[in-house]
C-alpha cells in the first residue's frame, strides 16, 4: 500500500511537472516565435523577411525593400499583429500604383478574404477625389472622408506618410507629405467601438506599396498632440459614405487611344512573322511583371523584353510596340515601347492539367495547374524552385525569393498544391529538364490542397517505432507494477509473521510453561490428572510447533540472492536434522533467473511438499530436482516413504493449496503416489522466454497476451493464498 | 543435577510477553533449587533489576521492543554486570544466533524446549559452559563459516600483511589489480575491519595468519 500511494505521487508530481513544462514550453514559444508579442513592431522590410504577415487577397511581395501589392483587388489586406492590442498607433509610408487608394489598418479582427471583410479602422489616401479617408468596417462600410488640401492632391508613385492612432473610442488618421510636412488629419469618435484588434495594411483598385511600418503604444497625451493637429474638427461619428466614393467613380480620363495603329493578335505574330521579323503593336494585359514581363490577350501571351516604360503592374492593360521574334510555340517582343491604356483587374487564369501545359499550347499565358511536390531547392539568384508532378508529367514552378521564401519553407514534400503562374516552354528557362516551367507571381499562387499523406515511410516507420517502444514500455511498466505487488505481499507476509510470532506463538510457550508449573506442583498420586496435564502440554507444544512452521513459511526468503534450489535444499536440511532422512537435491538444465513471483510460488509449493514427506511418509531418501528448459522450470519432491492412494488425500488442504498456488502462476501441479513406493510432486512453471532480438517482437505480444489473460485470475488467488 | 542445592540460583526473567512472563516464572519456581528474583518485560527494566540485585542466570527474549536481546546483552557486558545469560526465543535464524553469541550469550534455548532442557541448560550455564542444542550449534558453525576466508583470499591476506601493494599481489599471483582488490574488500568485510592494514593486525593476532618474517 505504501509503495502503491508513493508511487501515484510520484506518478502525480512527475505528471505535474511534465504538463508545466510543457505549458511554459508552449507559452515561451509562442511568445519568441511571435515577434510582435511585445506591443511595439517595426518593419522597413529591408530584412527580405516577412513571414509574420498574412495576406488575404493581393499578390504582396518583397521587393526592394518596400512590401508591394501589385494587384487592383479591392481590398487587399495584409494583417500582423495581436488580437489583443489596444492603444496603439501604425504609420507607415507609402504610395500607389495607380488610381485608387491604399492605407492602414488598426484594430483589425475576424478578418476574411474580400473588401471590406474584416472588422476595425481604414485610413488610407485616395486618388478618385484627392482625399485622406478614414472610416470603419464591420464586415461592410461607414467611412468619414476629408479633402486632403496636398498642393497638387494624391499622386500615383508619389510618397506619402500615413499615422493612424487608436486611443479608448477615439481614432485619428494623419497625412504628410514631402510637399506638406504639416500633417492633414481627420479625427472620429466611435461610441460602440471595437477595443482591440490587429494592424494591417490594404489597397483598394491599386497597387501599393509600403515601408517603415512601425507600431507603438500610445497614451492620452500621444491622442491629444495628435489630436491638437488636426484640421477638421466637425465630424465626430462615422456616417455613410458620400456618393463620390463608390467603387465605381469615374477614372482619371484615359489617354487617347491613337486609330491609325494597326493592333494585331498575340497568336497572329507567330506565324505572321515567321518569315521576316518586323515591328507590330499588341494590346494586352500584363500577367508577370517580375523578373519577366509577360503580356496576354485574348489569343496568347507574349514575353516583352527590353521595355522602356515605369512600374507596370499586373492587370495593366498596355499597348506594346517592338520588334517580333516568332518562337516555337509563342512570340517574343524585343525593344518594346510600352504604353498603359487602363489600370484593369488582373486576367483569371486558365485551368489545365499538366500534360497539357506540357504540349506548348499554353506558352506564355496565365494558367493554374495542379500536381504533387516532389521536390524542393534553392536556385541561383536565390530563386526558389519547386518540382511537381502530375500524372506522370513532371514540372517546375520557380517563385521568386522575399515573402515567398516563407511559404517555401513550410510547404511539406508530398503536398498537393494548386499553382497559378506563366506558362513558359522557352528551354533556356526549362534547361530542357522539364517540358515546361511555372513562373509564379507571388507566394499567393501556391495554394496547398493537401497536406503529404500520412502513410509516408517515414511516418509509418515512426509509428511503428512508437508502437514497439510502447509496447516495450508498457511491458517494462506492467513488471514494475507486479513486482512493486510482490513486494507489496511479501511485505505483508512479513509483518503477519511478526505478529504471530509475537501473539500465537508466545501464548503458547506461555501457556505450556503454565501447565508445566502446574504438573510440578501437583502432587504424584493424582495419577488421572497428571496424565490430562501431559496431554494439555503435548497439544501445546505442537501446536507451538505448527505455529512455528506457519512463521517459518510466511517469511520471505531471500530467494533474490539465494538461488532456489539451494534455497529448497536447506530448508529440507534444516527440517531432517538429527533425522536420518537423506536429501538429494540436483540441478538440470542451463540455469536461468526465474522471476520472483514464480520463484516464490516454486519455493512455497517445495517447502510445502517437503514439510509434507517429512512429516507422514516417513522416507529415507528426499530428492529435490530442479529442471530448466527452454520457456519452463520444473521443480520436483519425491520420497520414497509410505505414499498414500492420491484419490484419498488429493482434495486435501495442503495439496489443494499447492495447486491453488501453482495455477497463480500459471504452473501445471501433478502428483502421483503409490501406497508403499512413495510420492512425487512435479510443478512445471512457464518462464518468459529469453529476450534476443531474433526472439523480443515474438516474447512481447505473447507477453502481452498473457498478461491480459492473467491479470484478473491471479489476483483473486492471490488473496485465498493468503490465509493458509 | 549438579550440586548445588545449598544455594538456589537466582534468575531474572526478560520477555515483553506477559503470558510467557508468568509461564516461565510459574514454571521455574516450582523447581527447588531455582529462585526466580523477577522478571522484567523489557532491556530497560533488566539492566535495572541486574544493578540492584544479585542474579546468576538472564533468561533473555530475543525480541523485545525497544531495546532486545542483543543490545541488552551488549549493554550488560558494558556495565561490567556478571550475570551469565541465555537466550530464550520461539524463532531463530543463523543470525540471531550468531549475533547473540558474538554478544556474549551462553546458552541459547527455544521456547518449545520440555522442562528437562530448560532446567539443564539453566544448570550447565550456571556451572560456567556453553549450553547450545546440537542443530543450533550446527547452524552456528554454519554461520561462522560463512566468515571463513577462501585460500585465495588468505593467499592475498598473507601478501597484505608483508605489505605488498594490490598491483604487486597482482603480479605474484597472475590476477588482475582489480581481482585483488575484490579480494580485499572481501577479507575487510570477512574480518569486519576498516581498512586493509587493520586487516593484516586483526588476522595476526586471531592467529589467521602468522607474523610474516
Amino acid at each position: 500500500m505504501r509503495i502503491t500511494s508513493s508511487m501515484r505521487r510520484g506518478v502525480l508530481i512527475g505528471g505535474g511537472a511534465f504538463i508545466a513544462a510543457a505549458v511554459g514550453l508552449i507559452g515561451w514559444r509562442a511568445f519568441v516565435r511571435n515577434p510582435i508579442g511585445a506591443h511595439f513592431y517595426q518593419d522597413s522590410f529591408v530584412r527580405g523577411k516577412a513571414e509574420e504577415w498574412t495576406a488575404l487577397g493581393g499578390t504582396w511581395e518583397l521587393m526592394n525593400g518596400l512590401m508591394r501589392n501589385d494587384s487592383d483587388e479591392r481590398g487587399a489586406k495584409l494583417i500582423t499583429g495581436s488580437p489583443r492590442w489596444r492603444n496603439y498607433s501604425v504609420e507607415a509610408d507609402l504610395s500607389l500604383l495607380g488610381q485608387g487608394d491604399a492605407g492602414l489598418i488598426i484594430r483589425s479582427g475576424r478578418e476574411e478574404e474580400g473588401v471590406d471583410a474584416y472588422s476595425g479602422y481604414y485610413a488610407g489616401i485616395r486618388t478618385i477625389d484627392d482625399s485622406l479617408v478614414l472610416g470603419r468596417a464591420e464586415h461592410g462600410w461607414r467611412e468619414v472622408t476629408k479633402k486632403a488640401s496636398i498642393p497638387g492632391g494624391i499622386q500615383p508613385f508619389a510618397r506619402y506618410h500615413l499615422k493612424l492612432l487608436a486611443y479608448d473610442c477615439q481614432i485619428v488618421a494623419a497625412i504628410t507629405s514631402a510637399s506638406r510636412p504639416s500633417p492633414e488629419s481627420i479625427a472620429i469618435t466611435d461610441p460602440d467601438c471595437v477595443p482591440s484588434g490587429r494592424v494591417g495594411l490594404r489597397s483598394y483598385r491599386s497597387g501599393g506599396t509600403w515601408s517603415n511600418v512601425i507600431v507603438r503604444p500610445v497614451d492620452h497625451d500621444d491622442l491629444m498632440a495628435m489630436l491638437s493637429n488636426e484640421t477638421d474638427r466637425g465630424v465626430r461619428a462615422p456616417g455613410i459614405p458620400p456618393p463620390s466614393n463608390s467603387a465605381f467613380a469615374p477614372l482619371a480620363p484615359l489617354p487617347a487611344l491613337r486609330p491609325n495603329v494597326h493592333v494585331e493578335s498575340i497568336e497572329s505574330l507567330r506565324l505572321a512573322y515567321l518569315a521576316r521579323p518586323a515591328e507590330a503593336t499588341i494590346r494586352g494585359v500584363v500577367i508577370l511583371n517580375a523578373p519577366m514581363l509577360f503580356v496576354q490577350d485574348s489569343t496568347g501571351g507574349v514575353y516583352v523584353t527590353q521595355h522602356q516604360s515605369p512600374a507596370l503592374k499586373v492587370g495593366d492593360e498596355v499597348e506594346v510596340t517592338g520588334m517580333v521574334r516568332p518562337g516555337e510555340f509563342s512570340s517574343v517582343i524585343d525593344n518594346a515601347n510600352i504604353r498603359v491604356l487602363w489600370e484593369g483587374i488582373p486576367v483569371a487564369p486558365v485551368a489545365v492539367t499538366a500534360p497539357q501545359a506540357s504540349t506548348g499550347k499554353f506558352d506564355a499565358t496565365f494558367i493554374e495547374v495542379q500536381g504533387r511536390l516532389s521536390a524542393k531547392e534553392r536556385g541561383p539568384e536565390n530563386t526558389l524552385i519547386l518540382d511537381l508532378e502530375e500524372a506522370g508529367q513532371s514540372f517546375r514552378a520557380i517563385m521568386n525569393p522575399g515573402r515567398s521564401a516563407y511559404v517555401f519553407d513550410r510547404l511539406k514534400i508530398g503536398s498537393r498544391v494548386s499553382l497559378r503562374g506563366i506558362c513558359v516552354v522557352d528551354p533556356a528557362i526549362t534547361n530542357n529538364l522539364t517540358p515546361f516551367v511555372l513562373l509564379l507571381r507571388s507566394s499567393e499562387d501556391v495554394n496547398v490542397l493537401a497536406g503529404p499523406p500520412w502513410w509516408s515511410t517515414g511516418h509509418v516507420l515512426a509509428m511503428l517505432a512508437a508502437i514497439l517502444l510502447l509496447g516495450v514500455v508498457s511491458v517494462f511498466v506492467f513488471q514494475r507494477v507486479e513486482n512493486w505487488r510482490l513486494r507489496a505481499v511479501l511485505d505483508e507476509r512479513e509483518r503477519l509473521a511478526h505478529e504471530m510470532h509475537d501473539t500465537l506463538a508466545q501464548s503458547f510457550a506461555g501457556i505450556g510453561f503454565q501447565l508445566q508449573a502446574i504438573r510440578n506442583n501437583l502432587p504424584e498420586r493424582e495419577a488421572t490428572i497428571h496424565q490430562q496435564l501431559e496431554l494439555a502440554s503435548n497439544l501445546v507444544r505442537h501446536s507451538h510447533e505448527e505455529a512455528r512452521r506457519s512463521i517459518a513459511m510466511l517469511r520471505p526468503q531471500s530467494l533474490e540472492s539465494e538461488d532456489l534450489l539451494s534455497a529448497l535444499d536447506l530448508h529440507a536440511r534444516r527440517l531432517v536434522e538429527g533425522g536420518s532422512v537423506r536429501v538429494v537435491s540436483e540441478k538440470t538444465g542451463e540455469a536461468r533467473s526465474i522471476p520472483l513471483r514464480v520463484a516464490d510460488t516454486l519455493f512455497r509449493v517445495g517447502q510445502e511438499s517437503i514439510a509434507n514427506s517429512l512429516r507422514h511418509a516417513n522416507p529415507s531418501v528426499l530428492k529435490i530436482r530442479l529442471q530448466y528448459d527452454e520457456n519452463s522450470a520444473s521443480l520436483q519432491v519425491e520420497d520414497d516413504g509410505t505414499g498414500f492412494i492420491p484419490e484419498d488425500i488429493s482434495q486435501g488442504f495442503g495439496i489443494r493449496g499447492m495447486r491453488r498456488r501453482a495455477q497463480t502462476v500459471s504452473a501445471t501441479f501433478h502428483l502421483n503416489s503409490t501406497p508403499g513406493e512413495g510420492t512425487r510432486i512435479e510443478v512445471t512453471a512457464p518462464l518468459p522466454p529469453r529476450l534476443t532480438f531474433a526472439t523480443w517482437p515474438k516474447f512481447l505480444s505473447k507477453y502481452l497476451m498473457e498478461s491480459w489473460i492473467h491479470a484478473r485470475p491471479s489476483k483473486l488467488s492471490n488473496s485465498h493464498s493468503y490465509r493458509g | 543435577m549438579p550440586d548445588l542445592r545449598s544455594s538456589p540460583i537466582r534468575i531474572l526473567i526478560v520477555d515483553d510477553h506477559p503470558v510467557v512472563l508468568a509461564g516461565l516464572t510459574s514454571m521455574l519456581s516450582t523447581q527447588p533449587d531455582f529462585d526466580v528474583v523477577g522478571s522484567a518485560s523489557g532491556g530497560e527494566e533488566a539492566l535495572e533489576m541486574l544493578r540492584t540485585r544479585t542474579t546468576d542466570i538472564l533468561l533473555l527474549d530475543l525480541r523485545m521492543p525497544g531495546m532486545n536481546g542483543v543490545d541488552t546483552l551488549l549493554a550488560i557486558r558494558a556495565e561490567r554486570i556478571h550475570v551469565r545469560a541465555i537466550i530464550l526465543t520461539s524463532f531463530e535464524t543463523d543470525e540471531d544466533i550468531y549475533r547473540s553469541v558474538q554478544a556474549g550469550a551462553q546458552g541459547y534455548l527455544l521456547k518449545g524446549a520440555p522442562q528437562s532442557d530448560m532446567v539443564e541448560a539453566i544448570h550447565t550455564v550456571h556451572a560456567g559452559r556453553r549450553y547450545l542444542p546440537r542443530h543450533i550449534a550446527a547452524r552456528l558453525a554454519e554461520r561462522i563459516m560463512r566468515t571463513e576466508l577462501t585460500a585465495r583470499e588468505l593467499e592475498v591476506l598473507h601478501m597484505l600483511a608483508r605489505g605488498l601493494t594490490n598491483k604487486e599481489i597482482g603480479n605474484a599471483l597472475l590476477i588482475s589489480g582489480n581481482t585483488v582488490r575484490n579480494h580485499v574488500n572481501s577479507i575487510i568485510e570477512k574480518l569486519e575491519v576498516s581498512d586493509r592494514t587493520e586487516a593484516a593486525t586483526t588476522a595476526i593476532q586471531r592467529g589467521i595468519i602468522e607474523v610474516p618474517t
